[in-house]
């Protein structure tokens, strides 16, 4: 501390005649990918950071891969190359094509069960600069093998994605990225909108107004108010899906977290 | 001063490649400036090849005149004729239609300086002037002749003894581009033929290869010098074919298409190898043939403002080793299929032209939402699950087949549907099911319930777990 007050006081002292020469060490300000959900973004402050690794975890429908559609959907659209690997084939291209995904711009990397390949194919694209958001999806795996993962990888793509315009997003079951990611988002899952005229067994009627929602339709026109009104369809088996997003890392300041929102609420597409 | 040498090739012998190909094979061997004139003649410029055909080291401090120098190319030519089996007769002058004249009615070699071309060719009959080379048709050529012919002028010498102005007002400027021609004082410019560039370079090999090191020095060696061809003609591949002739007299051929034209080698190489290592011939190598098909190079001025994207070369590179990783059918851009069957798409090459020229009309980008789409975990194949129902609604699954990671079982808290369709049943993999949204309290995890698709295929009657919301 002593060290630090120091500096500062030589810097102040003789800073003018050496023009920027004390802001070298400076950080430059990090630049952030937003993900189309502006909810989402207010609670990660601006959006995904570019040049750092994010992780987004929970459990079975919690959100996680609605979120991961709709940030690859918005950089897509925003004319950044995307890539995906997908460790268990398990993406959905009619539900990415509901959430317009460019699939142009999109390189999908199927992994066949294989968490090594899909670790190795990370590190190919992370080589190859160039991508704007590579997304590593983990969703499916148990965490037993997640938390055997070694530490080492994720230093290494912590230093391979480092001053580079690329945000690459981790999706899990738990939290593996430990110390190498720059943010952390933990997802959970609430309770669903169900449609009243097919409902066989509604455990949970109706939702709790709470301040702030993030909302997962499945019509993008349409709020899941408008669709409850048109008749039962195909697309319409439930409305939505109400989850919970919790930033992790870095930790809230005080002032910064009475505007944060603490509930979402995720509408069906389909 | 320009020289101009012909090649007139008399007659075929035996045992040789059709007129003409030859001819300009034997001329591209003294120069790139050519000039088809017909099947039998070759016009070429001889000009500045004092260093190669001048004089010897030993006369090094003579004077190198062009006579000398014409005479070594003559003699050059006259003896990579008969390597060629070629009976050519060569003429070399200042004026090239002079020494197509020579060329065509004198045998063997002739060389003409200048300011005596009027003298060589003033023996020969006018019935070998080419009226063409002057731009006069071969009908009114023959009115000319036979105008000649009855004024008793019967050769070179005899009409370039006439006068100009006699003649301008007699033939009209046909008659003096003539008179100019016997005079050896046209004036013109070859018309030139492009040289044909073959890109392929091909190694015989003395000994077999069996391992992709040695071989990876030899390709290197081969892709640098078509890299090499190529950018001296401003062109790069887009597609490259490497062909081995195995030890077994069989053939291996590989061909990489390329979505952009390259011209690196290392790139080219590095491509190669991954390609040769996914596929690899099945006996050693005898010799390796590399052939490209040449473009015109990519030329692209990014925009300040436009995101980056992967440079092509690389992206090739990494599409291939990732092509290497998990196999070329699971990495591409994804293509939904015109097509009402559940998960019915097909995986494209990935391209990065095509990824610039899609068009940004996402109307999430312009405006960031506060709702989303809710996303959807398909598990492939489906899980194959055991179901209890009541009154036809299921209340119970249980996961027979342990396919997936997260087991799904235990009480349907909740249920929606069904909803039913089906598709193609003129074809033999029809299909028809019921599906249903449920929500299932995970007895295997003690959290949160999990919200699933399943449907019943009515084909089979069998449930499936199609897959997770999420």
């Amino acid at each position: 501390m002593k060290q630090a007050i120091t500096k500062a006081q030589i810097a102040a002292e003789i800073g003018s005649h050496f023009g920027t020469v004390f802001q070298y060490d400076e950080q430059p300000q990090p630049e952030f990918l937003s993900t189309g959900l502006a909810l989402f973004d207010q609670v990660t402050s601006r959006g995904l950071p570019r040049g750092a690794i994010t992780e987004i975890w929970g459990s079975q429908s919690s959100g996680r891969i609605s979120v991961m559609l709709s940030a690859l959907a918005y950089a897509a659209g925003n004319a950044e190359v995307c890539a995906l690997v997908d460790v268990n084939d398990c993406f959905d291209l009619q539900c990415a094509n509901t959430a317009r995904i460019q699939f142009e711009r999109l390189l999908w990397v199927r992994c066949s069960k294989s968490i090594e390949r899909a670790f190795k194919a990370i590190d190919l694209l992370l080589q190859s600069r160039g991508f704007g958001l590579i997304v590593l999806n983990l969703a499916d795996v148990r965490p037993t093998y997640l938390r055997r993962i070694v530490s080492s990888w994720w230093f290494r793509f912590r230093l391979a994605v480092e001053n580079t315009p690329t945000v690459l997003v981790v999706i899990s079951s738990v939290a593996c990225v430990r110390s190498s990611a720059a943010l952390v988002i933990e997802m959970k899952y609430e309770d669903t909108h169900w449609r009243q005229a097919l409902t066989g067994n509604n455990i949970n009627q109706g939702l709790e107004s709470e301040s702030c929602h993030l909302s997962l339709v499945k019509s993008a026109t349409k709020t899941p108010l408008q669709q409850s009104a048109s008749a039962p369809s195909y697309s319409h088996l439930f409305e939505g899906i109400n989850i919970r997003i919790k930033r992790e890392k870095p930790v809230f300041n005080p002032t910064e977290l009475e505007n944060i929102p603490a509930f979402a609420i995720l509408d069906n597409i389909r | 001063m320009a020289i101009f040498g012909c090649i007139y090739e008399q007659s075929v012998l035996s045992g040789k490649p059709a007129k003409g190909k030859s001819l300009l094979d034997l001329a591209f061997t003294f120069s790139p400036l050519i000039e088809q004139t017909s099947a039998d003649t070759v016009v070429l410029n001889v000009e500045g090849q004092e260093l190669l055909y001048g004089a010897a080291l030993t006369d090094a401090k003579a004077a190198v005149t062009e006579i000398q120098c014409a005479n070594n190319v003559v003699s050059a030519i006259e003896r990579c004729a008969a390597r060629m089996r070629l009976k050519i007769n060569v003429a070399i002058s200042a004026n090239p239609d002079v020494a197509i004249h020579a060329a065509r009615a004198l045998k063997g070699m002739t060389i003409i300086p200048p300011g005596e071309e009027f003298a060589k060719l003033g023996t020969l009959p006018l019935t070998t002037i080419d009226y063409e080379l002057i731009g006069i048709e071969k009908n009114r050529g023959e009115e000319i002749h036979d105008t000649l012919a009855s004024w008793g002028v019967r050769t070179f010498s005899d009409f370039g003894k006439l006068s100009v102005t006699a003649i301008a007002q007699r033939l009209g400027q046909e008659g003096v581009r003539l008179h100019e021609l016997v005079h050896g004082r046209t004036q013109r410019h070859l018309r030139l033929i492009e040289v044909p560039v073959s890109f392929e370079q091909k190694l015989e090999l003395e000994h077999s290869l069996t391992e992709l090191e040695p071989l990876a020095f030899i390709l290197s060696r081969l892709l640098n010098q078509l890299c090499a061809s190529l950018s001296s003609q401003a062109l790069a591949a887009n597609e490259v074919r490497l062909r081995m002739r195995l030890a077994d007299r069989s053939e291996h051929t590989r061909t990489i298409s390329l979505p952009i034209p390259i011209r690196n080698p290392k790139t080219l190489l590095r491509l190669l190898l991954l390609d040769i290592e996914s596929k690899p011939p099945q006996s050693p190598i005898s010799a390796v043939t590399i052939s490209a098909e040449p473009a015109k190079p990519r030329m692209l001025q990014n925009g300040l403002f436009i995101p980056l994207t992967p440079e092509p070369e690389k992206l090739e590179v990494t599409l291939a080793r990732l092509s290497k990783l998990v196999g070329a059918e699971n990495v591409g851009s994804p293509e939904l299929l015109n097509t009402h069957r559940p998960d019915a798409f097909r995986m494209k090459k990935f391209s990065i032209a095509a990824a610039r020229q899609s068009v940004s009309s996402n109307p999430q980008s312009e405006n960031c939402s506060s709702n989303c789409v809710v996303g959807f975990k398909r598990f492939r194949p489906p899980v194959h699950v055991e179901m209890q129902t009541v009154h036809g609604q299921p209340v119970r699954i249980k996961k027979q087949t342990g396919s997936i990671d997260t087991p799904i079982s235990g009480r349907v808290m909740f249920v929606s549907g069904p909803w039913r369709s089906s598709g193609d049943w003129w074809r033999s993999d029809v299909w028809a099911r019921d599906e249903w949204d449920i929500a299932v309290a995970n007895s295997n995890s003690q959290s949160d319930d999990v919200l699933c698709r399943i449907y019943r295929d009515l084909t089979i009657d069998e449930w499936f777990i199609e897959g997770v919301y999420d």
